[in-house]
């Protein structure tokens, strides 16, 4: 079914304020966390203190004799309580295999050895406080051992990361122009604002939990294994979330404890894990080693391509991030080696943050093309021009379409970059020198199976349904945009309902899948409104009597037919029965594999991950891309780095909600800034704990850092990824500005850094 | 005076052991609400926990993000670093308080208009600290409104759209007091 | 946080009184003054203050926030707030460093709610200090040792550090009062007194858990700047990684009385590289009756950090250190003042 071909309403495309933004600005949106329920008791946690080891006693003398406390949670009296659920990437739900409070053995800083419950938030704290836990500790590793890794330290196999073609090694020594690099970025977290809160209250034997979240039914499904329990007893709320960037995705340690003690008390349990638990309570960034060998001959041309990456991971999970599958097709290169190396630690599990491929593994790549045009005295987007391509080097696929060269046109004519003096320090405005870069950015387009329901009243009003998440995305408007459009209704006549799992099933909104999944899924629900009412409409006595049915439409509030004869909603509705018609889709995405077409819906029923991603799309890979330029200054004597000022040019296919999708970019473009020069978790690794653990120690930019910031929408035009031609884009805008900020920097200064982030003492 | 009845009525004083009670009127958004506290309930917790006049954010809890902002007196502060028991007597306004009943104040139709949120978690936050910013004269050029808005972070980032509603909303609310 | 017993001061003298405890230090007395609450409230709730008892002297804020003028120089109340100070007229006018100081420092809300006195008595921001899972650390537990001098201590001292802290003072406007001779006026049980600013703050030597010379139960009422001719042609310049709402990495205030580009008299004071607000005299001492040029700032920079020490994450400190001092010394040298 082409959908795309019944839009007449021009609704997608349409800039308009977001509809949940009247709840957002008067405080009347209820996130999670600001759930109040009567009688609720509070709940704090107690982490570990050390990486590695096991505890050998806990005294809660002193904590139980605080005024207020109901129940303290340890292995001791939990273990056994929470069943194992498989970690996420082997299928399961879990952030982590380590089933919390299941024993004495510690895996890693900051994991939950205690919960305390009491009367009041204030009471649990003061008694968290005073649990006593004595531990005995073992040597921890922190990370990487040395500075410039070994290859290869664990045998895993990545079946299909690890993308290669010709022979690298040999096309390398045989280039006219060589770079030989190693590049690192830092463990960072995504201090999301809203922090990570969970309230669960039972209902006779069903558990309803408010948990800010990504994914309802992961959480609802998971969450039932966990506690042994079926799937429909658990519903899971989540309408807002307050940020999210990954790290409220999948199943993490705390909510079964929440919902166990909310169990035995009988009471509603209200969880609000500090900023500081907050670095261990879910995912992060793990800190990433690259070893990147550009071979070019003197036109620019790459002749090889070598890439290696090294990853921290937990001693019980296997995460990986895997970026070659990307940086192994951005540029036409014969030959191209891959590889990526698992270390692991003595650690949290990482997990996915915004872009998790891209960020760590395009600045390498990007910092390494910048270097190759500085050698080859090219202009590093002449180099890009040269090296562009059509196809995937490794297999030939074509792409579905990529529009990098016009992202670079635009975005280089709106930043004037044909200014630039090449000349490294060459550039100065006063006591700071001026720096220009850029780089590539590029996201593979994503899409999964998805349900929505649509509800459409006789009086023009409709009801979407569907258990998507907007984090700020802005998923409800372009959710509602896409269904005034195939319905034919004005944007103020649909509710959507989000983020609750008692609504029939939508992906994880992650990997920048939702918008196409979702919108697609919704579009076909309306069709569905639209066709039995067409069928009825032709075959009934009315005005549309012998019309054809395929070609009605709906327009504002009435069936109209390609011959111009129109009829009321009213009266089409009323033919199929009293009231509201329902349409009802299950959206298989049109490049999705035999499996997922034949498991798909089964899966995203149980809260699995389900996805088709942007190299597995058939006949062809499916990526967006983007060009971005900043301008750095760096003060000549004092060596802050400032950035005043930043472009981005984004083709994401078509872009259904441009106001909100112009924010994601922008948010996004920031976020670059932030990773290039602003974020780093630190690890002592003494005892590989980490330290800045606040706001005030692990930064952000703040609204001083940030002046101009240009989002350029390149039109682009994509039949093939989907059926509604969507892109996703919300992971596409801070891939690479970390390393045009890094590039900047070399412009500015004529120093090369290639381990982020760039720091004052990096340029003294 | 209006008397509240919290959802939950933890009789502190009757206990024992070491929980010091307090007694107090809280003014929030013109009303007063007669509360018994636990001497350690921040303004953000009395608001959010007791008032269920969520609107107002818990970030971080100790002063380093901004969407717990309030005004007291008039003042923008962080209800996270300010103990109940202390601003008793005081007027406090949140963003519940910051329009009539189902009016938008101009900060808050600028906020829309410009799109100077994503999630949104701040935001309540972020008007709150924008509207101190132009009352207290501090909003006059981009640079001002940059540098006296950083005390409140948007993970998002909507930074360039939260001046740009600022710079709308200042035109507006000086239309409205001249 | 733990339980505590509050109540609202009815006045100076039975505040003080009742606050008056045995105790090895004030800060770590079981009594404590609640002003702003920026740095008590948050220390309580991370368990590294553990008062038993808040004296919330907020209701004598009309009575000890008073900023007056005269040709005897400036009178700041230790109550009155720091948004109310940097922005007072007076202020900007004949002493712009003060009023840069206090701008640059924390957010606007911090600013509306934190005190000057409560602001130079603002705890370090040692992560190690801040977070009581680390079991060692001399300022908080005496004796325990110190985490940060072979741990992470990017944000750490490089002046006026121990064997037993390296611990930095974290404050911006602490640095305005040490290098304009500013004296402070304190009451106590025993009676009032006048000390020189300098005086306040102690190094950390082998007892960092005592940070300052005031006894429990002390308050701080009054900062007193005398008049002096420097005061207008002064300076703070901060560096920090971003743009606001950061503590400095590193910082400099100047104040400079130039005569036909000769340095007849001037003030220098250093902020994120010292255990205790730091007034150079070697720097001022290179300076004085000298041109300001650039070599000759260069001079005093490197009399500024002769004695620095350096611990592995801060290594960089006394690099960037000297480059803030230079840029602060021909940045005031240029600075248009009217008589």
């Amino acid at each position: 079914m082409n959908v795309s071909a019944r839009a007449e309403g021009g609704m997608i495309g349409r800039p308009t304020p977001r509809i949940d933004g009247r709840l957002k600005v008067t405080g009347a949106a209820r996130y999670p966390s600001d759930v109040i329920l009567e009688d609720t008791a509070y709940a704090f946690l107690v982490m570990s203190t050390i990486a590695r080891g096991r505890i050998k006693e806990f005294d809660l003398t002193e904590a139980q004799a605080v005024d207020g406390v109901l129940d303290i949670l340890t292995y001791e009296n939990t273990k056994g309580k929470v069943r194992k659920s498989r970690y996420f990437m082997r299928g399961g739900y879990a952030a982590s295999s380590v089933v919390p409070l299941e024993s004495p053995k510690i895996w890693h800083d900051g994991q939950i050895v205690a919960m305390v419950v009491a009367e009041t938030y204030e009471a649990a704290r003061e008694a968290a406080y005073k649990v006593r836990v004595e531990s005995s500790a073992r040597e921890a590793a922190p990370g990487f051992d040395e500075r410039r890794p070994q290859p290869r330290q664990t045998p895993h196999i990545f079946a299909g990361s690890e993308p290669q073609v010709g022979d690298a090694e040999t096309a390398f020594q045989d280039s006219d122009v060589q770079i030989d690099a190693y590049y690192t970025t830092p463990t960072q977290h995504h201090n999301a604002i809203e922090l990570y809160t969970t309230t669960c209250v039972w209902s006779g034997d069903q558990l309803t939990v408010h948990e800010p979240s990504q994914y309802v039914h992961g959480l609802k499904n998971g969450l039932a294994k966990q506690l042994g329990i079926k799937p429909e007893k658990v519903r899971a709320v989540s309408p807002f979330i307050g940020g999210a960037f990954g790290a409220k995705a999948a199943l993490t340690s705390r909510t079964a404890l929440v919902a166990i003690a909310a169990k035995r008390l009988n009471r509603p349990v209200k969880l609000v894990a500090t900023r500081q638990q907050g670095f261990t309570v879910s995912t992060y960034r793990a800190e990433t080693q690259h070893h990147i060998k550009l071979g070019a001959d003197r036109s620019g041309r790459l002749m090889s391509l070598s890439h290696e990456g090294w990853e921290v991971s937990s001693r019980s999970d296997d995460y990986k991030v895997a970026g070659t599958e990307t940086t192994a097709l951005l540029y036409a290169c014969p030959n191209v080696f891959t590889r990526v190396n698992i270390v692991h630690a003595d650690r949290s599990t990482p997990g996915f943050m915004r872009s998790p491929a891209e960020v760590p593994y395009v600045f390498a790549l990007e910092s390494a093309m910048d270097e190759l045009a500085a050698a080859l005295s090219m202009d590093p987007v002449e180099l890009r021009r040269i090296n562009d391509t059509r196809v995937s080097p490794i297999d030939q696929k074509p792409f579905s379409s990529r529009s990098l060269r016009t992202c670079y046109d635009r975005a280089a004519e709106a930043f004037g970059w044909s200014k630039r003096n090449p000349v490294p320090g060459s550039m100065q405005d006063g006591e700071w020198l001026v720096g220009w870069g850029c780089a590539t950015a590029c996201y593979p387009t994503n899409v999964a199976p998805a349900e929505a329901r649509v509800t459409l009243a006789p009086n023009g009003t409709a009801r979407v349904q569907t258990a998507g998440h907007d984090l700020g995305t802005g998923a409800y408007t372009a959710i509602a945009l896409t269904a005034a459009e195939f319905l034919g209704v004005s944007l103020e006549s649909i509710n959507v309902e989000l983020g609750d799992s008692t609504l029939p099933p939508a992906p994880v909104a992650g990997g920048s899948n939702a918008t196409a999944s979702i919108c697609n899924a919704v579009a076909q629900a309306c069709e569905d409104i639209r066709d039995r009412l067409a069928r009825a409409a032709v075959q009934s006595g009315g005005a549309l009597r012998g019309a054809d049915a395929t070609s009605i439409r709906l327009s504002r509030g009435a069936l109209v037919s390609a011959d111009g004869r129109s009829e009321e909603l009213k009266e089409s509705l009323s033919r199929l029965g009293f009231g509201p018609i329902e349409g009802f889709s299950k959206y298989v995405p049109e490049v999705a594999s035999l499996p997922i077409r034949i498991m798909g819906h089964t899966l995203l029923s149980r809260g699995l991950p389900v996805m088709t991603i942007g190299t597995s799309a058939g006949d062809h890979v499916q990526y967006a891309f983007g060009a971005e330029f900043v301008e750095v200054r760096v003060h000549e004597r004092t060596r802050e780095i400032r950035v005043p000022r930043l472009v981005g040019a984004f083709a994401a296919g078509r872009i259904v909600s441009p106001t909100t999708a112009r924010s994601q970019l922008l948010g996004a473009l920031i976020w670059g800034v932030a990773s290039a020069l602003h974020e780093e978790t630190e690890i002592d690794e003494r005892v590989t704990r980490y330290v800045n653990k606040d706001l005030a120690d692990y930064m952000i930019p703040v609204n001083a850092d940030i002046r101009d910031v240009e989002v350029i929408l390149v039109p682009e035009e994509d039949h093939k990824v989907n059926a509604l031609g969507i892109k996703g884009l919300g992971e596409l805008g801070n891939v690479g500005t970390n390393a045009a900020i890094a590039n900047a920097v070399y412009h500015a200064t004529g120093r090369r850094i290639r381990d982020l982030p760039i720091r004052i003492e990096d340029l003294l | 005076m209006d008397t509240y009845s919290p959802l939950k009525t933890p009789s502190l004083s009757q206990r024992n052991g070491s929980m010091t009670a307090v007694n107090l009127v809280l003014s929030v958004n013109g009303r007063d609400y007669r509360l018994t506290l636990d001497a350690r309930v921040t303004l953000l917790d009395a608001l959010r926990e007791q008032l269920s006049l969520t609107g107002t954010k818990k970030g971080c809890d100790q002063g380093q993000c901004g969407a717990c902002t309030v005004h007291v007196d008039g003042r923008r502060i962080l209800s996270c670093l300010t103990l109940a028991a202390s601003v008793e007597g005081k007027a406090i306004t949140t963003i519940e308080g910051l329009a009539d009943e189902g009016g938008l104040h101009p900060m808050q139709q600028a906020f829309m208009d410009h799109d100077a949120f994503q999630c949104g978690y701040c935001t309540p936050g972020q008007i709150m600290s924008a509207v101190a910013c132009v009352t207290e004269g501090l909003a006059e050029t981009d640079d001002d409104i940059r540098e006296y808005m950083s005390g409140n972070l948007c993970r998002c980032a909507a930074y360039p759209n939260i001046v740009a509603a600022i710079k709308q909303a200042r035109i507006d609310m000086q239309r409205g007091r001249s | 946080m733990r339980p505590f017993a509050y109540e609202r001061a009815g006045d100076l003298v039975s505040a003080v009184t009742a606050a008056t405890i045995e105790a090895d230090s004030q800060i770590r007395a079981p009594i404590q003054f609640l002003a702003g609450g920026t740095t008590l409230l948050d220390l309580m709730k991370i368990d590294v203050m553990r008062p038993e008892r808040l004296i919330d002297i907020n209701p004598l804020e009309k009575s000890l926030s008073e900023i007056s003028f005269d040709r005897s120089g400036l009178r700041l109340g230790a109550l009155a707030r720091m948004s109310a100070v940097a922005h007072h007229p007076d202020v900007e006018r004949e002493y712009p460093v003060i009023s840069q100081a206090l701008k640059l420092g924390a957010s606007a809300q911090l600013r509306n709610m934190a005190t000057l006195g409560g602001n130079v008595l603002q705890r370090t921001r040692c992560p190690y200090f801040r977070d009581v899972s680390w079991h060692a650390c001399n300022k908080r537990d005496p004796g325990s040792g110190c985490s940060a001098r072979q741990g992470l201590n990017r944000n750490h001292a490089v002046l006026g550090t121990s064997d037993h802290c390296i611990a930095a003072y974290p404050g911006d406007f602490a640095q305005a009062l040490i290098a304009l001779d500013a004296t402070v006026s304190i009451a106590g049980s025993k009676g009032d007194r006048r000390i020189p600013f300098s005086d306040l703050h102690r190094l950390p030597a082998d007892t960092p858990h005592i940070e300052t010379t005031l006894s429990p139960g002390e308050l701080i009422t009054e900062f007193h700047f005398p008049a002096r001719p420097w005061a207008r042609r002064s300076l703070y310049l901060k560096v920090r990684d971003r743009e606001s709402y950061e503590f400095a990495v590193a910082s400099a205030v100047v104040a400079l009385d130039l005569a036909d580009g000769v340095v007849r008299d001037i003030r220098i004071a250093l902020g994120g590289v010292a255990t205790v607000p730091w007034r150079s005299l070697a720097a001022e001492d290179a300076l004085r009756g000298k041109p300001l040029d650039e070599s000759r700032a260069g001079m005093a920079a490197e009399a500024a950090f002769a004695t620095a020490k350096t611990f592995g994450g801060n290594d960089f400190k006394p690099e960037l250190g000297r480059a803030t001092l230079v840029r602060a010394l021909l940045a005031v040298a240029m600075l248009e003042v009217r008589s």
